[in-house]
């Protein structure tokens, strides 16, 4: 029996490591379509202020604002163009924030959030279906929603590169 | 009656012009092809551009690295007071030993022979005819590059590594008749530069050629003095105004150290006029150009319609040693010389194609179609295809044209703000040698992005041919100064590192031998 666990957990080890992808622990992450395959990416660098009651919504607030400089797509050229000025111009916006207005709860630990989103020098109320599941004192929140990256002057139109982007957030507080 | 039928004739154009889509709908019905239209219209319907207006040139080309020394090229009143070219009946140049017997005496018994007849131009198919006749006609008879003692020397085709075709045909000048015993040798067709002899000794018109042009030129400056090495080189290369000189200090060199300079160009490179054989550029391919929004490795001329391409052949058949760079001019002359109303006699500067023959010309070049390509998609090279996509090759690289038709700064360059709006812009340097684009004539300071189709038959590779093969593009050993780069070193360099365009290099063996699968067959 011992020696089947063992097998078994032999068998697993590296099924694991292959299935724990860098991605699960990126609280940002994007995805974007390049020549019709996926390319994903992260920021690194952000911060948020939280106090978010599920059953205080009216008094809730989330605000955050992430470094575009600490954005990473596996290339380090194509992560320079990306902070350059036709994408997000880092330089002249090292910020982008977004802050919420009001939210709605869905039901078990489900949520719609209507937040202000400002990249570079435009701002758009976005809507954010989110969930939060408490553990213990601590709050985890993910959410998957997407923007179109022309609407923000993020790039120009392409034959190959997508317009939308996803966007999914993960992480404790 | 005269003006009575150009009154007509003005009447039924503003007619065409105007209403075109109902001159179109019989047409259609009656069954007459889409390309028979488009004779027609050649023939009925449109204008030949006027390709040199001052308003036109002002802005078609892109400031010099040094904006204060951007080309001020010479004015449309100039221009169009040089006398148009007449095109003769030009003949093959053989290799000594595989001329016909009795051939050069026969060139010396025949008469001239104008060969082309403007007026005879109609359809499409008439012009790009001529075009192609004009892409091989030789603007130059005062031996610019090569000479007519050279090509009659074995010892010449053996120094140059000159490529023949298959019937021991040297195919990158001719031989122009001008009347009976004057045989002089052609050189500076568009054809010199862009006409690449196969492995199989077929020759493959508009690809980056495989005239050993500067090795060629470097034969026949041997037995030239000194000095006139050094002011020929100067003529072809002096920028004095970029950082450190470095062409005057080639030229401050001995003779045989300029020679040399010239002798390192590899095949598939050119220093012509403007640039650099210190910084030489790879020589374009021209298939596929009409796609392509910018000419010159440095984007200097930009590509919007065929009258730009007009120009670009206008300017780049030596009108360009006319320019004023702030107050230098490449010859030595100034506005008043230059514009004194005496012919310069300087190759290229004393005559100019007609517009009409310019059209024919980029027509010809628009024609132009690459032989089909022996790589065929296979599972390899859609693993290479899988590759390129996730290497991010297809942001530079778009398909369909396989570049995205922009300009990217090289190292040291800062882009001015209103080029963003003017110009093309992929804002990030890929990390290159800068020196073509910023110590040179033609230099913009911006590389564009080249199109990688056809990569199958072209070669070397960057803008500076320092890389001979695909592989050698992939190898991180490039990178290092150690490195012997394996097409253009420079003079007296044994070793250097190939630097930038650092994609691709961690890929493993497998995925390299994939991708370099798939590019081969763009």
């Amino acid at each position: 029996m011992k020696v089947k666990i063992l097998l078994l957990l032999v068998f697993l080890f590296p099924f694991q490591i292959f299935c724990q992808s860098k991605n699960t622990i990126d609280p940002i992450r994007f995805q974007i379509k390049n020549a019709g395959i996926n390319v994903d990416g992260t920021i690194s660098d952000w911060e948020y202020e939280i106090s978010f009651d599920p059953k205080n919504l009216i008094d809730s607030k989330i605000k955050a604002t992430a470094n575009p400089q600490s954005i990473e797509t596996g290339i380090k050229l194509r992560d320079k163009h990306l902070q350059g000025r036709q994408y997000f111009n880092v330089e002249k916006f090292p910020e982008i924030r977004i802050s919420s207005k009001r939210f709605t709860s869905k039901g078990k630990g489900r949520f719609v959030g209507i937040f202000e989103l400002q990249v570079k020098d435009v701002k758009k109320e976005i809507t954010i279906p989110f969930a939060m599941i408490k553990s213990g004192k601590n709050q985890r929140f993910s959410a998957e929603f997407t923007i179109n990256r022309l609407d923000y002057g993020i790039g120009e139109s392409s034959l190959v590169l997508g317009d939308e982007v996803k966007i999914l957030i993960n992480f404790e507080k | 009656m005269r003006p009575l039928l150009m009154l007509l004739k003005s009447k039924v154009s503003t007619l065409f012009r105007r209403y075109w889509v109902l001159f179109l709908f019989p047409i259609l019905v009656a069954g007459i092809s889409i390309d028979g239209i488009q004779k027609w219209v050649i023939q009925y319907g449109s204008d030949i551009p006027k390709v040199w207006t001052d308003e036109a040139i002002k802005d078609w080309e892109l400031p010099n690295f040094n904006p204060e020394f951007s080309a001020k090229p010479v004015s449309a009143a100039f221009y169009y007071n040089l006398p148009e070219r007449v095109i003769y009946k030009t003949y093959t140049v053989y290799h000594p030993d595989h001329e016909p017997e009795g051939y050069w005496d026969w060139l010396h018994s025949i008469d001239a022979e104008i060969e082309l007849d403007e007026s005879k131009l109609l359809t499409e198919e008439d012009f790009v005819k001529a075009g192609e006749l004009l892409f091989d006609y030789p603007i130059d008879s005062l031996g610019a590059i090569i000479s007519k003692e050279n090509v009659r020397d074995v010892g010449f085709y053996e120094y140059s590594e000159m490529p023949l075709s298959k019937d021991g045909i040297m195919p990158f000048a001719r031989w122009i008749v001008t009347g009976k015993g004057k045989v002089y040798l052609g050189n500076l067709s568009c054809g010199m530069c862009h006409t690449k002899v196969m492995p199989d000794g077929s020759l493959l018109k508009g690809a980056q050629g495989s005239f050993p042009g500067d090795k060629a030129f470097a034969y026949g400056l041997q037995k030239a003095p000194e000095n006139d090495v050094k002011a020929v080189s100067g003529f072809l290369f002096s920028s004095p105004w970029a950082e450190g000189d470095p062409h005057g200090e080639l030229l401050s060199k001995k003779k045989q150290d300029i020679l040399d300079a010239y002798a390192a160009v590899p095949t598939g490179a050119f220093g012509r006029q403007g640039t650099s054989i210190l910084f030489p550029p790879q020589i374009p391919d021209l298939i596929g150009v009409k796609d392509r929004k910018y000419l010159d490795h440095g984007g200097l001329g930009q590509h919007r319609n065929i009258e730009d391409l007009m120009r670009y052949i206008a300017m780049n058949q030596s009108l360009d040693f006319l320019n004023m760079y702030g107050s230098f001019n490449p010859l030595g002359l100034n506005d008043e010389v230059i514009n004194s109303g005496k012919p310069i006699m300087f190759p290229g500067t004393y005559d100019r194609h007609s517009d009409k023959q310019l059209y024919a010309l980029a027509k010809y070049v628009y024609s132009i179609k690459a032989p089909e390509n022996p790589n065929k998609p296979s599972q390899l090279t859609e693993k290479g295809k899988v590759i390129f996509a996730e290497q991010g090759c297809v942001t530079c690289h778009t398909p369909p044209y396989y570049t995205n038709n922009k300009l990217t700064p090289a190292d040291g360059f800062e882009i001015p703000e209103e080029h963003y709006d003017k110009y093309d812009i992929f804002d990030i340097s890929v990390g290159t040698d800068p020196g073509y684009t910023t110590k040179t004539r033609r230099g913009t300071g911006y590389y564009k992005v080249p199109s990688l189709r056809g990569l199958w038959y072209r070669g070397p590779f960057f803008h500076d041919a320092s890389l001979a093969k695909l592989e050698d593009v992939l190898d991180p050993k490039r990178l290092e100064s150690e490195y012997v780069p394996t097409a253009f070193i420079g003079a007296g360099i044994k070793n250097r590192a190939v630097s930038g365009h650092e994609f691709g290099l961690e890929l493993d063996p497998e995925d390299k031998k994939a991708l370099i699968a798939f590019l081969k067959t763009l």
